[in-house]
């Protein structure tokens, strides 16, 4: 049984008023626990209001959203529960924060959900673990803290609660490339640890291809593929037919391809390409060598 | 949904009303108000009120918006009428009932407050529906400018009531996404007595207030960044113009004016 399943999800902005607008129409699809996946598609494709419908915080005008097997507004009064379950972390989530010290805003969440003193100091502190955040920084005021610090201590906000799916609203936007990498390194180690389901949401390319095992892509409202990385990439022509790109690195493959050097395809992070490319070097310089 | 909030009621158009100078517009509608208190017999009060039916007519809007910001004033008419049926003692008498009377006067006094209140509130709800909030602080500044000259700065006063209009939606944008990040780490603002909702909603003040003020910085940098220095010396990229259709709004309604007060001469009055 899949984890979360949506069924023939349309939603409706603002319906009967001059300003309605289909922002989803008929998205039916299904996660399995563990997937980590990677949400892409242009502004106003649907991905924000998606991933809304998956924790509740929007209600599909029709269709459903399952948890586990269960209609999540079953029981509407229960919605937190929910929450608690599906932990939503927004675009620039540093803009959230609001406590007196970075612990206790991280402590908001498992604080809602009711637990002992005890427990939020434990969830706390392996939240703050899981970004990086030193133990000097748990007693400053939020508001102190540096760009990057503030994103991982909103984004601790949200792990904190332990919840079996994590979805990242764009968590990189606006970081430099070091804190974009400590970020999903640290999404990534998250994952391993808790075996916990991840869903990013994100504009780049690179990020998805180096982070994720599946690519889920929306286009007007609707989904366009949802498909494991490597198969996503190598249709790259559909992909800009809908206003998307591709890794930088994969578009070197295949120009390469069309210029006559077939180096395989299925390249789309770095890591891979080097793979691909040292053998032909070594082979390279033995050849000189003779 | 916090997003359907509407702030000002501007319904865009291109009547003739829409393209008249904001400022004739709005003096024009200030002497109206003042205006409808003058008549003191039907002809004179139904010339206002024909007026007014006119400019409405002109401006194409449609009548059920002109109908929509009556609508919450009607209990305020009522009870004010009713009060003026017993502040008479013109006419007839019609019942008398303890201190209590009612005379034909006082019913006439009422129906005179009533329609009153009616035109003042349409007039100038026609005005708010046919202009802009930034036009219409524009064109107030224009109006004050003679304040200067008792060192009051109506530039800077209308920059910033501009200012806040224009950040009204972005802030109210900005709640919607606050709440919900907050609504997703289990805040729970819809259930609980008084205290905690107020309590509820410290979460989402917070980092409102902190945004606001980055905004407000970020903006002051900018204008400076754009050499903004206040009012003196500063070109507009709209600028007002007064046309012939301006003329003759003026015109007419000086007409009105002296037509209600000739009125008023030759024809009893009523209350």
């Amino acid at each position: 049984m899949p984890l979360l399943e949506v069924k023939d999800l349309t939603y409706v902005y603002s319906p009967g008023t001059p300003y309605e607008k289909t922002a989803m129409k008929d998205v039916s699809l299904s996660i399995e626990e563990g997937d980590v996946i990677g949400v892409i598609g242009h502004t106003g494709s649907g991905k924000s209001t998606l991933v809304q419908h998956l924790n509740g915080l929007l209600k599909p005008t029709s269709g459903t959203v399952m948890l586990n097997g269960r209609d999540i507004w079953a029981e509407p009064k229960k919605i937190r529960d929910i929450r608690f379950q599906v932990g939503l972390v927004f675009q620039y989530p540093e803009h959230q924060l609001f406590e007196e010290t970075v612990a206790k805003d991280i402590a908001f969440g498992p604080k809602n959900m009711g637990l002992s003193e005890d427990q939020i100091t434990v969830r706390v502190s392996r939240a703050a673990r899981f970004v990086g955040l030193r133990q000097e920084l748990m007693d400053k005021s939020p508001f102190e803290l540096s760009g990057g610090e503030k994103r991982r201590a909103a984004i601790a906000g949200v792990m904190a609660m332990e919840p079996r799916v994590l979805i990242l609203d764009e968590p990189t936007a606006g970081l430099d490339p070091k804190g974009r990498d400590m970020i999903l390194e640290q999404i990534t180690a998250y994952q391993e640890e808790t075996g916990a389901t991840v869903l990013l949401v994100s504009h780049s390319m690179e990020d998805v291809a180096r982070t994720t095992k599946k690519v889920l892509v929306m286009s007007g409202g609707a989904v366009a593929m949802f498909a494991p990385t490597e198969e996503v990439f190598s249709r790259a022509e559909e992909l800009t037919g809908i206003g998307l790109s591709i890794p930088a690195v994969t578009r070197v493959f295949l120009t390469l391809k069309q210029r006559g050097v077939d180096l395989g395809d299925g390249v789309y992070t770095v890591e891979q390409a080097r793979d691909r490319l040292l053998p032909l070097l070594k082979k390279g310089g033995d050849a000189h060598a003779q | 949904m916090l997003s359907d909030i509407t702030i000002g009621q501007y319904f865009p158009g291109d009547s003739v009303v829409h393209r008249m100078d904001p400022r004739v517009k709005l003096i024009l509608t200030f002497v109206y108000i003042i205006a409808v208190f003058f008549p003191q017999n039907w002809f004179g009060l139904l010339l206002a009120v024909g007026y007014l039916v006119f400019s409405v007519l002109c401006s194409r809007l449609p009548l059920r918006l002109v109908w929509k910001s009556i609508k919450p004033i009607i209990p305020l008419i009522v009870i004010t009428s009713a009060l003026n049926i017993f502040y008479s003692d013109k006419g007839v008498e019609l019942i008398h009932w303890g201190f209590l009377k009612i005379t034909s006067g006082g019913l006439i006094t009422a129906a005179f407050i009533a329609i009153r209140i009616l035109c003042l509130i349409a007039g100038s709800s026609l005005l708010t529906y046919t202009t802009s909030p930034t036009t219409l602080t524009d064109a107030l500044e224009r109006i004050l400018r003679p304040l200067k000259v008792i060192h009051i700065n109506v530039h800077e006063l209308s920059m910033m009531m501009t200012i806040a209009l224009r950040f009204i939606p972005t802030l109210i944008e900005e709640t919607d996404k606050i709440m919900s990040a907050q609504k997703a780490r289990g805040a729970d603002m819809e259930s609980g007595g008084l205290m905690q909702r107020v309590k509820a909603l410290i979460p989402v003040l917070i980092p409102l207030f902190v945004s606001s003020f980055r905004r407000a910085y970020e903006l002051a940098t900018a204008m400076e960044c754009r050499c903004y220095h206040g009012g003196d010396g500063r070109t507009r990229m709209k600028q007002l113009h007064m046309g012939r259709l301006d003329v003759w709004c003026l015109l007419s309604m000086a007409l009105l004016i002296a037509a209600i007060v000739t009125l008023n001469f030759f024809v009893p009055a009523v209350v």
